[in-house]
């Protein structure tokens, strides 16, 4: 009896709460949040916010096209791999002191996962068989390489001050730097996390390919790129990755730096973290997206590994002597 | 429920593939600012996709030159149903002022079923909204007539 229980308490997981239904209304709502106050910035009406659920049950229902040169199996696949690996990060990151999965490592985990979705976007580009994917593919790979050096110096930083706080070393358990945070207070607040958090909030618009780090998908000069082939409801599958994404890597940002502002009440909880996600974005992807332009690859490349990468450094260092 | 939820969306969401048929670029630019903060067309969903399996409805501006004629029939046919075509400015639809040359091959409704035309040289702002309007109205029923 207990098993059914838990059985159908994990599912409920799964399905609804931190899983798929809440990915789902949560990333879109935000995603309409983030055009609508891009608009707002440049003195436009600007779409309605529920736009990206229109743009969504349109593409479900257009035809889908599979070019004759592409890998069938593989083409249709690769939107769905990369959808269920984002579902499973927003299991594993804490809604302040509710936790859906747990454990020793989940940080780790989490730095694997957030490769699948971009691998599943670059082998459904391959798949297509398009030269102009080609292109994207390798500008996409470029700029996962330029964003994984800083994000793994940010989380070593948050890691080193929570692990040496409770005299572990290193702690890579999310639950474990919620509970620190719970007791101290945000980490936000200590010094020597500022320039990991400016750090974080800069590899938030590259790791969705928002705005200025868009390069793999330009859409004026290699016509979306990795997804030039794709059309109907695999495309629609893969705008609803990307608005998930801007709340998962939102989320995971609230979970290392403002952890502690929970209520306790999971419900209550789960809105006061969608809202900080909603500012997260507009600071960091709408307010970006409005005041520049295009990036080109190797700027990307240089503006990760020098500027972004010396400011999680700078907060590493600072936690290495116990700052 | 769930078709008609995404009828509704088919009217809400169209997005634009811009082909150039020989245009000397007047209307390109007019459509290119309805885009702009003044007009701005995405209030009522309107997005340039920048591949023709991404779009709605296909804006073909120009008089259809006799190079540019395979180009086209081939990418509107990439565009996945439902689809609408509009043509914009007085070119495609009669020939203008290059009715009669030898490099030109149109009018572009010998070829294919043209949903719109937006007549002018170059069309004002508002009417290309009212065309673009008057194709997503054009979408929402041939999407009611699918399946």
């Amino acid at each position: 009896m207990t098993i059914v229980i838990t059985a159908l308490q994990y599912l409920g997981y799964v399905l609804i709460f931190p899983g798929f239904l809440f990915c789902f209304l949560a990333g879109m709502l935000l995603c309409g949040i983030d055009r609508k106050l891009v608009a707002k910035m440049q003195k436009r009406v600007g779409p309605p916010i529920l736009q990206p659920f229109y743009d969504f049950f349109k593409l479900c229902g257009k035809e889908t096209i599979i070019p004759a040169s592409a890998s069938k199996t593989t083409f249709l696949m690769a939107p769905l791999v990369g959808l269920a690996a984002l579902v499973v990060i927003q299991l594993f990151i804490p809604v302040f002191s509710f936790s859906a999965f747990s454990g020793m490592a989940d940080v780790i985990v989490i730095l694997y996962l957030l490769l699948i979705p971009a691998m599943s976007i670059i082998l459904g580009g391959a798949a297509s068989g398009s030269p102009y994917a080609g292109v994207g593919l390798s500008r996409e790979m470029v700029t996962i390489i330029s964003c994984e050096l800083p994000l793994v110096l940010v989380l070593l930083a948050v890691a080193k001050t929570v692990g040496s706080a409770m005299g572990t070393g290193l702690c890579f358990s999310l639950s474990d730097i919620a509970a620190y945070q719970a007791m101290n207070g945000s980490l936000i607040t200590k010094l020597s996390m500022i320039p990991a958090a400016v750090a974080m909030l800069l590899i938030i618009p590259g790791e969705t390919g928002n705005h200025p780090f868009d390069a793999a998908e330009a859409e004026t000069e290699i016509c979306e790129g990795l997804l030039a082939e794709y059309s109907g409801a695999p495309l629609g599958v893969f705008k609803l990755s990307h608005a998930i994404k801007m709340l998962t890597l939102t989320s995971l940002f609230v979970a290392l730096f403002l952890g502690g502002l929970g209520t306790g009440i999971v419900a209550l909880d789960g809105i006061i973290l969608f809202l900080l996600c909603v500012v997260l974005t507009a600071v960091s992807i709408s307010f970006v997206h409005a005041i520049t332009a295009r990036l080109k690859i190797e700027q990307i490349f240089k503006f990760y590994w020098t500027l972004v990468t010396g400011l999680a450094l700078i907060s590493l260092v600072l936690a290495w002597y116990g700052l | 429920m769930f078709k008609k939820l995404i009828q509704e969306s088919m009217g809400k969401s169209p997005w634009l593939f811009h082909i150039n048929a020989g245009s000397c670029n007047g209307c390109d630019i007019e459509l290119v600012s309805v885009l702009t903060p003044r007009y701005d067309a995405e209030r009522l969903g309107f997005k340039l996709a920048g591949s023709p399996r991404h779009a709605d409805i296909v804006v073909v501006t120009g008089p259809v030159t006799k190079q540019s004629l395979p180009r086209v029939l081939r990418a509107i046919s990439q565009v996945p149903e439902p689809r609408c075509i509009v043509t914009m400015g007085s070119c495609p639809q009669s020939g203008n002022v290059f009715r009669g040359s030898y490099s030109v091959a149109g009018p572009l409704s010998k070829y294919v079923h043209v949903d719109v035309d937006v007549a002018g040289c170059a069309p004002k702002p508002e009417a290309v909204i009212d065309g673009l309007a008057l194709a997503t109205q054009i979408l929402k029923e041939k999407r009611g007539q699918m399946k």
